[in-house]
């Protein structure tokens, strides 16, 4: 990819910003040349990858060399993007919001700087992917269970700092964070929480401050540079018990939810509840094209004889018990009680105890895994994926309105429906997975269409998207409108009074600082 | 190694050509993970630890092609792994046995063919940047892998 500069820098400031760039972290770690440009491309950008070209990346190695980074783009007037590992795939993978940023990639910075078996916590810098976490639990033996995402592939901050989820009952991960360190746009550095106190003994333990609490301030968020925190990990249980059932129809999604909840907000079920539907699990069994041949979505006649030859139902309800054998025993009585009312199907059991072995796609014991990002494979080609999230309240009315409105939308674009609902606490983050080959144009153009219209359709219905993508982090910004978008006005004052010259990461989620305010609504997939 | 991968491998194309919708009641889990449930697929392979990556200046690496493929490229290629799984689904396709999915058993590979796929992408393989591997651990990678002429 060519150099794209960004607004308002020269040729030759670029030059002098990355001579200086060269002196503050050594040359080996300012990246370049249009190699690396590309390799900070968006893979899946749904669109020219050039509409987020980074002018180019930057790798310091310590909270020093991040300050001096700063301070560096400040004088030089050369806007960054922050990224842990750049694997946020789906919604940008490393690549900016806005064209011409130079990606400051904290992958380097891979620390685990503290692991604590007894009170359950870390303190870790931003490269520490979940991989190499969950390997130095495992080779410590610590008895730790981590909570993962469905890609594992990213940094454990990274993904919590950006509201990611995961399955087990830490799985709201922004949850865990427990006292940041972070570098502000002026190059300032602090700490939040009781970590504004030197050599504070619970500044990861105890998730509030002295006055106002700031550490979500730093997350989905440009306000500075996390370049430590605190994360907190689950004790390993004594046992776990999956309880798997599958649900025969769409809609019983409904009594589902209205079963789960009650279950989750009394305390019998700890798990954050992951509900895929059908084609989660056909994604991994091959190509769509090994069972619909045609363009098109796969039209219901086709899935009802797909999901009876698979011997599937449409969604796959997958609990996890944690804890104590005979406690999990009495709970699942509970849970198993609680479904006979709609369904006769015995659940499945499997029981894990500590010391028994885990496979590699146990994700809901705390394993970490890239496998399910072979869904891609499903269409084949250049194949991409887009997550369309809206966050709904963990009841069925509000559930299979939802599924009705954005299933209706889907297969008005002809692309498969493939949703699954997480149930967090009293909401579901509902995912549904747009999946596409990016050589495929006129794919690429029916999967942004087919976005844009669930977005209108779910803000008109009253719910929100929880993440997005780059090309649409306006589009959704500008759907929380209350009060003429007051939050917005409020965060943007803030990002100004932090950082005057509006360096770091400009325009994420929507949040633009004075000096690119221009850029506001250019760049949209 | 290869052995014991090899047989994780065979289980995995076994899971991915049978159902996976079985219903298994009480199953433990120990007799699960060593003989898969019965009248089920196979287990799945245990997750496979990666080389630890050593101290030291990155951009002038020490270690050795075995050790960084391991570490740099393992979150995906190791046994059961996303790339591994999505390869042994191609050699498959063109007659070659299934442990061709692991890019350590291939002698048909390259220096040169994986570091452009490294840096290139290729398919559902994404590009890799100079900090995911650096020039010096691609090119200790690449003579590692690079069995081919």
């Amino acid at each position: 990819m060519k150099l794209t500069l960004p607004p308002g820098l020269s040729p030759q400031g670029f030059d002098a910003a990355v001579t200086a760039l060269q002196g503050a972290v050594g040359a080996g770690w300012v990246l370049t040349s249009d190699e690396d440009r590309d390799a900070y491309a968006d893979i899946y950008a749904p669109g020219p990858e050039t509409l987020w070209g980074a002018s180019g990346a930057v790798a310091p190695g310590s909270v020093e060399e991040v300050q001096a980074v700063v301070r560096i783009a400040n004088e030089h007037k050369l806007p960054l993007w922050t990224v842990a590992r750049g694997k946020n795939l789906g919604y940008g993978t490393a690549a900016p919001r806005m064209p011409g940023c130079m990606v400051l990639d904290l992958g380097r910075m891979n620390r685990i700087l503290e692991l604590d078996p007894v009170l359950g916590y870390c303190v870790i810098e931003p490269g520490v992917g979940f991989f190499d976490l969950y390997e130095r639990i495992q080779a410590d033996k610590l008895p730790l269970m981590m909570s993962v995402p469905g890609n594992g592939w990213g940094s454990v901050l990274g993904n919590a700092l950006d509201h990611g989820i995961g399955y087990t009952p830490y799985g709201l991960h922004a949850k865990n964070l427990c006292g940041l360190e972070v570098v502000l746009g002026t190059g300032d550095l602090v700490r939040t929480g009781l970590g504004a106190m030197s050599k504070n003994h619970a500044w990861n333990l105890f998730p509030f401050g002295y006055g106002p609490t700031w550490d979500l301030m730093f997350s989905q968020s440009n306000l500075g540079v996390v370049t430590k925190a605190g994360i907190w990990l689950m004790p390993e249980p004594e046992t776990s018990l999956e309880l798997n059932l599958d649900i025969p129809q769409a809609e019983d999604i409904s009594w589902v939810v209205d079963t789960l909840t009650p279950l989750k907000l009394g305390g019998i079920i700890d798990q954050s509840i992951f509900i895929p539907s059908w084609l989660g699990k056909m994604v991994i069994l091959g190509q769509r094209k090994d069972f619909w041949d045609r363009p098109g979505a796969i039209p219901d006649w086709r899935v009802a004889e797909l999901l009876k030859e698979h011997d599937l139902g449409y969604w796959k309800v997958q609990i996890r018990l944690y804890g104590d054998e005979n406690v999990n025993k009495a709970k699942a009585e509970v849970v198993k009680a609680a479904f006979r009312q709609h369904l006769d199907t015995p659940m499945q059991e499997v029981w894990w105890r500590k010391g028994d072995p885990t496979n590699i796609m146990d994700t809901t014991l705390g394993v970490p895994s890239a496998v399910p990002l072979q869904m891609g494979d499903w269409v084949g080609g250049k194949s991409a994926h887009l997550g369309f999230s809206p966050v709904v309240p963990a009841t069925g009315r509000h559930v299979l309105s939802q599924l009705r409105r954005s299933r209706k939308i889907i297969s008005d674009h002809d692309v498969d429906f493939y949703a699954s609902f997480t149930i967090g606490g009293r909401f579901c983050n509902n995912v549904n997975m747009l999946m596409y080959d990016r050589d495929n144009a006129e794919q690429v153009a029916r999967i942004k269409q087919l976005f844009n219209a669930l977005i209108a359709d779910a803000a008109a219905a009253g719910y929100a998207e929880y993440r997005t993508h780059l090309g649409w982090m306006d589009p959704i910004a500008d759907t929380f409108d209350f009060n003429d978008h007051a939050l917005r006005r409020m965060t943007e004052k803030v990002k100004d009074a932090l950082d005057p010259n509006g360096i770091l990461s400009p325009g994420k989620q929507g949040i633009w600082p004075s000096a690119y305010a221009a850029e506001r609504g250019k760049a949209l997939a | 190694m290869t052995c014991r991968a090899a047989s994780g491998l065979a289980s995995l194309l076994i899971l991915a050509a049978v159902l996976s919708g079985c219903k298994v009641v009480n199953t433990d889990n120990q007799i699960a993970n060593d003989q898969g449930p019965p009248g089920g697929p196979p287990a799945l392979p245990p997750y496979p630890m990666r080389a630890q990556m050593a101290e030291g200046d990155r951009l002038h690496t020490a270690m050795d092609g075995a050790a960084l493929f391991s570490n740099r490229c393992g979150a995906c290629h190791l046994a059961g792994g996303m790339g591994t799984n999505l390869l042994t689904k191609q050699q498959m396709a063109v007659g070659r046995p299934p442990a061709m999915g692991l890019l350590t058993n291939r002698e048909d590979l390259t220096a040169d063919y994986v570091k452009a796929v490294t840096r290139m992408g290729k398919g559902a393989m994404p590009r890799q940047t100079r900090v995911d591997v650096t020039d010096a651990e691609l090119d200790r990678i690449a003579a590692y892998l690079g069995k081919g002429k």
